[in-house]
């Protein structure tokens, strides 16, 4: 019997200089090579646009808030982007601008797909709402309004969308912890004809709720 | 036959508990508050690989009226815990609980705001199944605890404490002694109040 | 007497009362396409001229999950309604803060759990775009290959969910019977049922086997045999098809408009499939047709599902045969952006190292990189926007799941169908609201 090599490892360590931020990530798609829609807005908003960055073959384009609406519709009559896909709130935890919201907006027929970026101030965050011209945005507006206290301006209907309306904390925003505030949502009463428990953890606390309970004798007799 | 009044323990009335357990037990209807993942593991087990059917627990009832056992699968966010307390609270006696998956139990993975840490902060929870999500197996477990459960209850006879107010029982702290070993002392903090 | 006027939310409700108010409100200033009744001036009011509201509370025996909707009735006419979701908010946004790009893998799972795969496919994918991650060819096949198996399972739970809620409890054991059998595969390719968190950023955790290879095989023989016996029974069936021909029709314009995704676009006559558009791991590659119906009614997307689940099984069929011949690592050899095999983490110093530093620290993308990635998951367009600071955890992250975008198309679907149909509507656009809810 032949004796056991020792085992070799075929282990190489390269640190790959990934090109992360290169249209030539592996990732890329062709559908986010949108510089023409980019130049063709230039063109048309001038100064309005203030910023493009371009990151994994993608282009991000910040625009000025005040016109957001001006730029979706253009988008949507003018370039085919007739599709929203998604809209968010963003929160840059800046002295200056805090807050800001993207809009992921996809034409179909052509294949593309750009990402319009808008920052507002911290005080009182407004952001005209494009409801107006993408119907889809509606929810999106109200998750943005909900977890960030991003208004938006225009919007008809703007509740909250995943916590109760009695909380009244914005929880995405980067100073709200994230096990939340003990108190700011109650737990259903330990008895049915109780209190609500406003301590988040009871259990911890030593109170048990009974399983059966008995009904409370009413004043009237049978 | 027992000299006290026909209600309290004896021969008569633990044969009747018996039957009437055993009937219970083997008939029980759960409610299944199916919320999330662990929902889908009890469609599963109530499915024909993990049939629950063959435990008595075939039929799954939606309304609270008319069930005895609420299955809490999934995780219970804040806004959802009043609407489960209600359902609880319109069930009739005798019912049971039973807490399915790491995030019914504790809050699971989901270590945050929305998600209360564990059902049992507001619900009297008999059996608690770990698992995310348990299989369907360990579900079929939790029944048949809640069964040997139910089968040592006293049904007819008054001696248990059936409709009593429990009084809340602080947890047992386990006692801390002092670095020569000798004293125990009394920590502070938020517990020991 | 509108029920805001009638109602001291504060008195009657323990609970929640300006949340309760809101919805209420909402629903009574809320302005619907449907001719509503005109009030009577002070007239006695009679019960056959009356608007009811109904409140269809988030735990109601269809089994879509917690959503709640709230409508208002013309006798069996839904004329407004109003959802109300957010009952299952975990605060997934925030929690992917606090978590390394590799321990969120867990929660993404959680998410869409009837297809717990493609989930963890989407963030792997995401991050990867962020990080600028090569992935080996292998683990692409095999994430192709599961994710086509996890979007036959996403659909046989819709089939048998749907059917069953519309009355046909029988398909409910069928679906759950092949269900079980796609469990079977998923536990000894991946470890574990349904949570299965088997991608890994960079790759796949661990090789598809022979044994796992076999039963996938066996899988798509034996799948096709039972889906033509649905097909059988269910495609020309009077019943089925009466209650879904015309039943929530979605016009062209409307889809788009209200950005509904997946089944439901495809439904109305839009070919718009991530696979095609934006297409990602190896979907170029191999064969597979993307179904398309005009009508934009509940059937023509109860049609398209069930083509959906042939067209999986060929690509599956299609994996397979490449899987056999293509050897390769299954993850990527960079120490920075992946795990090391688990034979150099117990082996060797180096190994050993850089597992725990990637458990402590993980990927890091570059500061200020930020990108989006999408895929189809079986319910629609499944996508990732993040957000990065240079450290191992994101700085945001914005999921854009296709349940949200759905139910909001789900409130425009319910006004003017009748109570019966809700149930029909609700499967048709096929939620989740684990999913939606975040």
């Amino acid at each position: 019997m032949a004796t056991k090599q020792p085992r070799t490892l075929s282990f190489h360590f390269q640190p790959a200089d990934s090109a992360a931020g290169d249209d030539a990530n592996p990732h890329a798609k062709k559908t986010t090579l949108v510089d023409d829609t980019v130049a063709a807005l230039k063109q048309e908003f001038g100064d309005d646009v203030l910023e493009v960055v371009q990151y994994a073959g993608e282009r991000t384009v910040r625009v000025t808030t005040a016109r957001i609406v001006d730029i979706c519709r253009f988008l949507r009559d003018n370039l085919g982007f007739t599709y929203l896909c998604d809209l968010g709130g963003g929160d840059r935890f800046t002295e200056d601008e805090r807050f800001e919201v993207h809009y992921n907006i996809v034409n179909m027929d052509a294949g593309k797909r750009i990402r319009i970026k808008v920052r507002t101030e911290e005080e009182s965050p407004v952001v005209p709402s494009v409801t107006s011209v993408f119907p889809a945005a509606d929810w999106n507006e109200r998750e943005a309004w909900d977890m960030f206290g991003i208004r938006f301006e225009g919007h008809e209907d703007l509740r909250r969308m995943f916590m109760p309306e009695d909380f009244e904390y914005h929880p995405l925003r980067k100073e709200f912890p994230l096990l939340g505030i003990p108190g700011s949502l109650p737990l259903p009463p330990q008895v049915p004809t109780g209190e609500l428990t406003l301590d988040p953890f009871p259990r911890a606390h030593g109170s048990i709720p009974p399983n059966s309970f008995d009904e409370v004798e009413s004043e009237e007799e049978n | 036959m027992a000299n006290d009044s026909s209600l309290s323990e004896g021969f008569l009335t633990t044969r009747v508990d018996a039957v009437v357990n055993w009937a219970r037990s083997n008939s029980l209807m759960p409610m299944p508050m199916g919320l999330s993942c662990c929902a889908i593991e009890m469609m599963a087990f109530a499915a024909p690989k993990y049939d629950v059917a063959r435990f008595g627990s075939e039929a799954m009832r939606f309304s609270p009226r008319q069930a005895d056992l609420m299955i809490v699968a999934g995780w219970v966010s804040y806004k959802m815990a009043h609407t489960i307390r209600r359902v609880w609270d319109q069930m009739a006696d005798p019912k049971w609980c039973i807490a399915m998956g790491a995030c019914a139990s504790t809050g699971g993975m989901h270590r945050c705001y929305g998600v209360v840490q564990g059902v049992d902060n507001f619900l009297p929870v008999d059996v608690y199944v770990p698992g995310c999500p348990p299989r369907p197996e360990a579900l079929i477990h939790a029944l048949m605890d809640i069964q040997e459960k139910i089968r040592n209850e006293y049904s007819v006879g008054q001696d248990g404490d059936f409709g009593t107010d429990h009084p809340a029982i602080a947890p047992v702290r386990p006692k801390v002694l002092s670095p020569s070993g000798d004293d125990v002392i009394t920590p502070g903090g938020l517990y020991n109040q | 007497m509108s029920i805001i006027q009638t109602t001291d939310f504060k008195e009657t409700l323990k609970f929640w009362p300006r949340h309760n108010e809101a919805i209420y409100r909402r629903l009574e200033s809320k302005h619907s396409w449907i001719e509503e009744n005109p009030h009577g001036d002070g007239s006695p009011v009679d019960p056959l001229h009356n608007e009811m509201v109904l409140n269809i509370g988030p735990q109601h025996p269809a089994t879509h999950g917690v959503l709640r909707c709230a409508v208002q009735l013309d006798g069996e006419t839904i004329q407004k309604s109003v959802l109300d979701i957010g009952y299952l908010h975990r605060g997934m946004e925030k929690l992917a803060e606090s978590k390394t790009y590799q321990e969120f893998m867990p929660y993404t799972d959680r998410m869409d759990y009837l297809s717990p795969y493609s989930n963890n496919v989407a963030w792997c994918l995401a991050v990867e775009k962020v990080a600028g991650i090569e992935v080996p060819e292998r683990a692409q096949w095999i994430r192709m290959m599961m994710s086509e198996l996890a979007r036959i399972s996403a659909h046989l739970l819709w089939m048998g969910v749907g059917l069953m809620d519309a009355g046909a409890v029988s398909v409910f054991l069928w679906a759950f019977q092949l269900r079980e059998d796609l469990y079977a595969i998923f536990d000894e390719v991946a470890g574990a049922r349904l949570t299965v968190s088997h991608s890994r950023i960079g790759g796949v955790v661990t090789d598809v086997d022979d044994t796992g290879m076999a039963m996938i095989r066996e899988f798509t023989e034996t799948f096709p045999v039972a889906h033509a016996g649905w097909i059988k029974l269910l495609n020309r069936n009077r019943i089925w098809i009466d209650r879904n021909v015309g039943i929530g029709v979605m016009t062209k314009e409307d889809a788009i408009s209200r950005g509904m995704t997946g089944p439901n676009l495809r439904g109305s006559g839009i070919q718009h499939d991530i696979r095609r558009f934006e297409p990602y791991l190896k979907y170029d590659e191999v064969d597979f047709n993307i179904p398309l119906r005009e009508e934009g009614d509940a059937l023509a997307r109860y049609f398209i599902r069930m083509e959906e689940m042939m067209e999986s099984i060929k690509i599956v069929r299609q994996c397979l045969d490449k899987l056999q011949t293509l050897k390769g690592p299954i993850r990527a050899n960079d120490a920075k952006h992946s795990y090391p095999s688990k034979d150099e983490v117990y082996y060797s110093m180096e190994g050993l190292i850089h597992d725990f530093m990637y458990t402590d620290t993980g990927t890091c993308p570059p500061k200020g990189g930020a990108s989006y990635h999408a895929i189809e998951a079986p319910k629609g367009e499944l996508g990732f926007y993040i957000e990065s600071d240079g450290t191992g955890s994101p700085a945001r992250v914005k999921m854009n799941t296709p349940s949200f975008t759905n139910l909001q198309g789900l409130e425009h679907l319910l006004e003017g169908a009748l109570m019966g149909d809700m149930v029909i509507l609700i499967g048709t656009v096929d939620p989740v609201l684990g999913e939606s809810d975040k």
